[in-house]
């Protein structure tokens, strides 16, 4: 603004203003997925639901076992490793978060 | 004893420095040559049948022609003897006295150096005679008195009151030279002898070893001679150690002499290694104190190789290992710890390659200087390792420099230490020690170093340059405890590697991902291999994406936009800061079709947009031209404010975008502070205040049409540093548990002690006892194992 040519400048662009300055073409994102847990912790192994559950890491010494090692969702909305549930169940068939009977409500994919 | 003294003569006479051998020319035979052997050989028979001394009876001095009792003619000899034996031809009545004189006056002649008046061939037929006429014993004591007057007179001569040492050394060889001279002269004569009456009674001497026994018995154990002779013989070594030259023929000629005499080990032997660890004690202090180590290292060699030749020319080859290791001893043992402590260091920081091959040779001579060495060798690199690895001032150039510690010690261990095992496992254990000195830094720093050379960019290196520099990182990276700590920031590099797509080459990077699996197991590498799944599956899905979008209804579209999202796994990639910004309504629209697309196909996930990782290509209008303008999504949010209004305040962009405070001032800085400026600011100046002003700039030209406006990077801030260590340490409390139930799940019952020694072998990080029985106790309580009712400290696994 303090520079004198400049101003003198703005005064001839002022007009041929174009309608639209910016477009954008193109847009790479990211985004992080998970799954959509209340708790990120399986309360029955203590691991992380986004890795593999303990015995399923301890099976496969590439510890890539995440991709078979999916996410249940009980009626109750609470979530576990759908092995750690799996054993669960034999003993005990409720939740054992909230003690409500166990009964699926859908599987991570 | 004549029977030893004759084998050791034997032994020696193909030594062509033997002073009694160079004379065998002059005589048919020397005593105790082959022809000797054979006469032994052919005892047995010599009582029957008389040898056939053909080389005799033919010598070239005509002798021949006086022989009464022998035919010329070989093999004719043999009948003709016979007949004259059997026939027993009388002798003359004074025969023996005649003959007698007759071989004495030969003998005196002999010893006096006069002519004798017989042919040669006449006496020997003259001993061969007596000999056959039963006069053999009283010939051969006849003989010895005459050799034992000769050599008692001669003792005289070495008995003055004082003598010049040399002049005696001198007097006492040419006394031996012609006592062996005159004793083959006269064996020669006194050969039938030798070869009849000698052997056929074991306990006589050979004519030889008598004279032998006479000049040892009457000269050289004479207490005084002996001295003077040996302390001559001292002095002269001591001369030519001093560096002067002396006679070593006389030398050799005199230890010769003791040798064949028998008495070089108590007379000669003894004395000389006495001197010599006199001498090189004294020597070894004074040179320590006055040489630097090279020097002192390289006058040992030189002694050691006099030593040697010493051995080589004058010495008895049976001294060679006491006098060798007389010099070691106190040139080398004595000083093994001063030597290395005083030059050790100097020599591995001046990379002096050809001392310390000297030095590593001479130190294998002696008992434990390989062991020494190799202690201090070790100390060294973890001292000058440890200045390395612990300077926070150095950080920046530490990763090169203990790549260049590591090859200047590797290239030391193989062309100056021979490659001995026992120095490269010290080398690396020194490594191992020094690095881990400090915590975390090392591991974070050859993680950087690694990013920097997958990068794209960097030039510097050829595909296979480049590899074998991964091998070498790779190198150090096994030296590494927190091998974790490594990975956490190898995978930050790595996520912007794969993001932005700066990797220099795939097959690099699948490169280091092998060489990483390979030392760590694939439990290491898996989160990393995801990310490269990640980025695959990405592929998939935008090509899945743009069919789902061709299909949708998109009429109400504000904008056609090239969309592109990299999905990726929570947990494989670094964690990133959530931000929740505005975005403009064109691309919220998108963001919404793709949540529809991508939440529908994958049930139970949620989906984390990471504007921080975006970026965006822009068409900008400028009054000067269209360009192209390759932006982050910050950036890209903040131009795209600019189609509703000319000027806005930073306040207002802030409220507009929601970009955190400290990210947005970045951001208008690279807009209008950076090197393409799009953005004007008022007032001028580097700093973004709150009451700055932004209008786009009309005036903007760019030589090109795509632009790159880069973003200003945050420093990485101690904090976030902290926060990346931290989350390796909580994750490892995961990975804990993970190998207890794995090893736990193998062999289903297992004491405490071999869980602990089985973990710290899976382990990748350090850790200690009373954590991972803290774990043990967690997974006790969660089920997964038990303790043994039974056994104490026993546990089984729980199925
Ligand atoms: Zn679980
Ligand atoms: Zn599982
Ligand atoms: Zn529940």
């Amino acid at each position: 603004m303090a520079d004198e040519d400049n101003s003198s400048d703005r005064v001839d662009n002022e007009t041929p203003k174009p309608e639209k300055m910016f477009t954008l073409k193109k847009w790479n994102a990211v985004a992080m997925w998970s799954w959509d847990v209340e708790c990120d912790t399986c309360a029955i192994c203590r691991v992380q639901v986004m890795d593999a559950c303990l015995r399923c890491q301890a099976e496969s010494k590439a510890g890539s076992g995440r991709q078979d090692c999916v996410v249940v969702w009980g009626e109750c909305n609470h979530s576990f490793h759908y092995c750690c549930m799996s054993l669960w169940v034999k003993q005990n068939n409720r939740c054992p978060l909230c003690q409500q009977e166990w009964s699926i409500q859908r599987m991570g994919k | 004893m004549s029977n030893h003294i004759r084998g050791r003569i034997v032994g020696r006479e193909d030594s062509e420095n033997s002073p009694v051998q160079k004379r065998t020319l002059l005589s048919a035979e020397y005593p105790g040559s082959k022809k000797l052997k054979l006469a032994d050989e052919m005892t047995d028979t010599a009582n029957q049948k008389r040898p056939n001394f053909s080389a005799l009876s033919t010598s070239p001095n005509g002798i021949n022609k006086t022989a009464s009792l022998v035919n010329t003619k070989p093999g004719a000899a043999k009948k003709l003897v016979i007949k004259n034996l059997k026939e027993k031809p009388k002798l003359p009545e004074n025969y023996e006295e005649q003959t007698w004189e007759k071989l004495k006056e030969a003998v005196i002649a002999i010893q006096t150096s006069k002519s004798i008046r017989y042919s040669l061939e006449e006496l020997y037929q003259a001993v061969e005679n007596m000999c056959n006429h039963k006069m053999a014993s009283h010939l051969y004591l006849n003989l010895t008195t005459l050799a034992e007057q000769h050599v008692k007179a001669n003792i005289q001569q070495f008995m003055a009151e004082s003598m010049d040492r040399h002049f005696f050394l001198k007097k006492m060889n040419e006394c031996w030279q012609s006592h062996c001279r005159q004793m083959i002269m006269i064996r020669s004569i006194f050969l039938y002898l030798d070869r009849t009456y000698v052997l056929q009674n074991p306990t006589i001497h050979s004519i030889w070893d008598m004279g032998l026994e006479m000049f040892r018995h009457h000269i050289v154990m004479n207490t005084l001679v002996q001295t003077r002779c040996v302390d001559g013989l001292l002095m002269l070594i001591e001369k030519e150690r001093q560096g002067d030259a002396v006679d070593t023929t006389l030398l050799k000629s005199l230890l010769r002499m003791l040798s064949d005499l028998q008495i070089y080990q108590e007379a000669f032997e003894s004395k000389f290694l006495l001197a010599t660890e006199r001498l090189y004690a004294a020597e070894g202090q004074r040179l320590m104190q006055e040489h630097d180590v090279p020097e002192y290292l390289a006058h040992v060699n030189k002694r050691l190789a006099e030593e040697n030749e010493r051995l080589l020319h004058y010495l008895d080859s049976s001294t060679k290992w006491a006098l060798i290791h007389t010099v070691e001893k106190q040139l080398l043992t004595e000083h093994l710890t001063a030597v290395l402590q005083k030059g050790l260091d100097l020599l591995l920081e001046e990379n002096r390659i050809s001392d310390l091959c000297l030095l590593y040779k001479l130190f294998t001579r002696v008992k434990t200087g390989l062991q020494e060495l190799c202690t201090n060798f070790n100390a060294y690199i973890k001292k000058k390792g440890r200045t390395i690895v612990i300077d926070p001032e150095k950080d920046k150039t530490m990763v090169q420099e203990l790549l260049d510690f590591k090859e200047k010690m590797d290239n030391i261990v193989s062309k100056c230490f021979q490659s001995n095992e026992k120095f490269s496992n010290s080398l690396k254990e020194a490594f191992e020690q020094f690095i881990n000195q400090r915590t975390n830094k090392p591991a974070e720093l050859i993680a950087k170093f690694v990013d920097s050379k997958l990068r794209a960019g960097n030039k510097e290196a050829s595909e296979e340059e480049l590899e074998r520099l991964l091998d070498k990182i790779m190198v150090l990276f096994r030296f590494i405890h927190g091998k974790d700590v490594f990975e956490a920031f190898y995978k930050k590099d790595l996520a912007k590697r794969l993001l932005v797509g700066k990797s220099a080459s795939v097959d690099a990077e699948k490169s280091m991902l092998s060489k990483l699996k390979q030392e760590c197991g694939g439990g290491f590498t898996s989160k990393l291999e995801g990310m490269f799944k990640d980025m695959e599956l990405s592929k998939d899905i935008n090509v899945a994406f743009r069919q789902y979008m061709s299909n949708a209804r998109t009429a109400h579209l504000l904008n056609t936009i090239d969309l592109t999202v990299s999905i990726l796994t929570m947990g494989y990639w670094p964690t990133y800061v959530a931000m929740d910004v505005t975005l403009p309504a064109e691309m919220v629209q998108y963001q919404n079709f793709f949540n529809r697309f991508y939440l529908g196909k994958h049930s139970g996930r949620k989906l984390q947009w990471q504007p921080t990782l975006g970026h965006c290509l822009l068409k900008a209008e400028f009054p000067q031209g269209r360009k192209e303008l390759q932006v982050s999504l910050f950036q890209a949010l903040v131009l795209l404010l600019f189609n509703q209004a000319d000027n806005i305040t930073f306040e207002e962009i802030k409220a507009a975008t929601n970009i955190e405070d400290g990210e947005l001032r970045r951001t208008l800085q690279s807009l209008a502070c950076g090197k393409a400026r799009v953005l004007q600011k008022t007032p001028r100046g580097r700093e973004v205040e709150n009451n700055d002003v932004f209008a786009y700039d009309s005036q903007f030209t760019n030589k090109l049409c795509r632009i790159k406006i880069n973003q200003i990077q945050m420093k990485e801030t101690n904090e976030e540093q902290k926060a990346t260590e931290e989350r390796v340490f909580q994750d490892r409390q995961y990975q804990i548990d993970a190998a207890i139930v794995r090893i736990m799940k193998m062999r289903k019952t297992l004491s405490h002690n071999l869980l602990i020694s089985e973990l710290y072998n899976i382990l990748k990080f350090p850790v200690k006892p009373a954590d991972l029985k803290k774990r043990i106790e967690s997974l006790i309580d969660r089920d997964y194992m038990e303790r043994d009712k039974d056994t104490t400290n026993q546990y089984n696994y729980v199925t």
